[in-house]
């Protein structure tokens, strides 16, 4: 009897373990995993934070509606986006147990260069097996490179005939600027910026030039005294919202009441408002406008609002989402449809590549994997009146 | 130029009285009751956190949230002099040690309560002071006036007051401070509390002046250290003097040497002085 009753549990126990294994299989097969490698708290986290509040509504809403079908096949998404906090060690670790261990196969982010070059070693290394989908700055000179189809930039490109960063300096040109201080931190992307705007400027006749400062400098008071000496037409600080709010306001103490910028929000300038003369910023989507005459803009700020179960948008925040956010995913999710697979990284590339997505931004990839968007060029007066400029690249 | 180096000399002086503040703990700690605490720095910081959930999260008005915080901090310390410096005195590793780990779970905390995203408080007291081309921040006079007067009433209280010559009896021979009746366990703690307090006074007007985030301590406690090493350690007005030469070399340092090294200037001076006067700039002689 004992015997008896001891073959019964032994089978039941392995039928139990054969219908967990196949149904945690087939589970398995049915869920794409996405990660995303961004800093979404620290002192660096202005650009990553954005990304992964977008990310996480976009991949609730393919879920909720069913998920999507690919090749016959009906699949949802499961997000794995831990904090790297802008630290490039920590990033590492996220994206080698992503590749080794979850199996990951589309990572996006990051965003910071410094980061990007952390990671940079180990992902060349899984070439082929993985994308990463990312806006850092330092990915724009990898592309295209022999051992680099790894990489897509989810970020518009600053230089270049159609760049953002171009077109911003024809606007300071139009102004009739002479002379431009650049203020920027001494590290990755500082230097990346140096290089790409030194010769822009120079290009567009206007007299640029270069101060540093330490990251976690607080007091920027003698540098400025010293740009303030050389009479700048207007500041260029960087790069994130960071330092803007400290140096915006040193520097409006200091009579530089103009800026400038490429990267950061335009929260400095509004706590400023009342100081500033003209601030100048590229802001991928001033979303205050959008809301009230594009209906996506309209309705994904509605999405925000309940999924975080909040009043407040992150107006200031919110034009951040033109990298490896919530458009990405839903792309990334129309270039599988087409591609016929989800695991084929390089058809899914071609895929990615080959198309228009038509969502918060027009967002297209150029032929080396840079994304092209539609953008606007904010310039805040004092007491806080705002112009919007819309630039659409070719 | 000449507008400008005095304009350096003056913005020197006020961010040197914040690094003032913190080697005046740190002089105060070590000098009299022989503890080391690195963890002003922390402590300062958490007063910054304090005084801006203070006033920005509870509507507190400023004057107001800088004096709880100040108080907050000051209780902070007592309780870590109470449960853990005071087993570390006159040892300088087991000082370190304690600090690393206090200072590692404070930033722990507050990086689990605020994030490392930066926090900006509102501004107290804009607009600036021009004379003669010169410009300074209303809220950097402020902010320099306090601090002084903190770091003269503590002078004060040493130098005049039965308290302060007690306490000075305590650095010098413990056992006989506590044979003439000082009463050394209340003298020990009313230095660890009154040095937080300090820093925590610093992070409350820092708060008023810069965007805070969790890592501000390390810097400030980084001066703070070298400047009351380079007063030499004891000395309430050296530490005001070191750290007011820290502030300057950075300063008008970076107006003539690239300012993005401005943090070595403060050093250059340290490595400099120590090498002439190994004791300290203010240093007493012991012979």
């Amino acid at each position: 009897m004992k015997s008896r009753v001891s073959i019964v549990k032994a089978v039941a126990a392995s039928l139990g373990v054969a219908a967990l294994a196949v149904a945690t299989g087939a589970y398995s097969q049915n869920v794409v995993k996405i990660g995303e490698i961004e800093a979404q708290t620290g002192a660096l986290n202005t650009y990553g934070w954005m990304s992964s509040q977008g990310m996480r509504i976009a991949v609730d809403e393919i879920n909720k509606a069913g998920g999507f079908e690919v090749a016959g096949k009906k699949y949802t998404l499961q997000l794995i986006n831990p904090d790297t906090q802008g630290n490039p060690q920590q990033a590492l670790i996220q994206l080698k147990t992503m590749i080794e261990e979850d199996k990951v196969k589309y990572v996006f982010g990051p965003f910071l260069t410094n980061v990007f070059k952390g990671i940079e070693g180990y992902a060349r290394q899984h070439n082929g097996q993985f994308l990463l989908m990312g806006g850092a700055t330092q990915i724009h000179y990898e592309l295209g490179k022999p051992g680099n189809d790894y990489l897509v930039r989810t970020w518009n490109w600053d230089a270049g005939p159609s760049g953002f960063g171009t077109l911003m300096v024809d606007y300071l040109k139009k102004k009739g600027v002479k002379k431009v201080a650049m203020l920027m931190q001494n590290d990755a992307f500082g230097h990346v910026a140096a290089d790409v705007y030194r010769d822009a400027f120079k290009k567009a006749g206007i007299e640029f030039q270069e101060n540093w400062f330490e990251p976690g400098t607080k007091d920027y008071s003698a540098v400025l005294a010293k740009i303030s000496a050389g009479s700048p037409d207007y500041l260029f600080p960087g790069y994130t919202d960071a330092v803007l709010y400290d140096i915006v306001q040193q520097a409006t103490q200091l009579g530089l009441t103009k800026f400038w910028l490429v990267r950061g929000s335009l929260g400095p300038a509004l706590k400023n408002k009342d100081y500033i003369d003209d601030y100048v910023a590229y802001i991928p989507k001033y979303f205050e406008e959008a809301e009230k005459s594009e209906p996506k803009v309209k309705k994904f700020v509605e999405a925000y609002k309940a999924f975080y179960k909040t009043k407040d948008f992150p107006y200031d925040q919110a034009p951040l989402c033109s990298s490896s956010c919530y458009d990405h995913v839903y792309m990334l999710v129309e270039a599988m449809k087409k591609a016929g697979t989800v695991d084929d990284v390089a058809k899914v590339k071609n895929a990615l590549e080959s198309f228009t997505y038509d969502g918060l931004w027009k967002i297209r990839y150029d032929q080396t994997g840079e994304e092209v968007i539609n953008f606007d060029i904010v310039d805040v007066q004092k007491g806080g009146k705002i112009t919007v400029t819309h630039e659409q690249p070719r | 130029m000449l507008q400008l180096v005095v304009g350096q000399l003056l913005n020197g002086v006020i961010v040197g009285t914040l690094y003032a503040i913190i080697a005046l703990g740190v002089t105060l700690t070590f000098g009299i009751t022989g503890i080391v605490n690195f963890a002003l720095g922390a402590f300062m910081m958490l007063g910054a956190y304090f005084t801006w959930y203070f006033s920005d999260g509870l509507g507190i008005p400023y004057p107001l949230a800088v004096v709880l915080a100040t108080l907050a901090i000051a209780l902070v310390g007592l309780v870590a002099d109470q449960v853990l410096f005071r087993f570390t005195r006159n040892n300088l590793i087991n000082g370190l040690i304690v600090s690393i780990g206090l200072i590692s779970v404070i930033v722990a905390i507050v990086l689990m309560v605020w994030t490392t995203t930066p926090q900006n408080m509102h501004y107290v007291l804009p607009g600036v002071f021009r004379v003669g081309g010169v410009i300074v921040p209303k809220m950097k006079a402020v902010v320099f006036g306090v601090l002084l007067l903190v770091i003269l009433f503590t002078y004060a209280a040493l130098t005049r007051t039965w308290a302060g010559r007690a306490a000075y009896a305590y650095a010098q021979n413990p056992e006989a401070a506590a044979l003439m009746g000082v009463r050394t366990k209340v003298l020990q703690a009313g230095v660890a509390a009154y040095s937080a307090a300090l820093a925590g006074l610093g992070g409350g007007l820092y708060a008023s002046l810069y965007s805070i985030t969790p890592e501000i301590g390390a810097g400030y406690i980084l001066k703070g250290v070298e400047a009351a090493i380079l007063a030499g350690i004891g000395s309430v007005m050296g530490s005001f003097a070191g750290g007011i030469i820290i502030g300057v070399a950075e300063g008008v340092g970076s107006i003539f040497l690239p300012s993005a090294y401005n943090d070595a200037y403060g050093l250059v001076f340290l490595v400099l002085i120590l090498l002439f006067k190994p004791a300290g700039l203010f240093a007493v002689s012991s012979r």
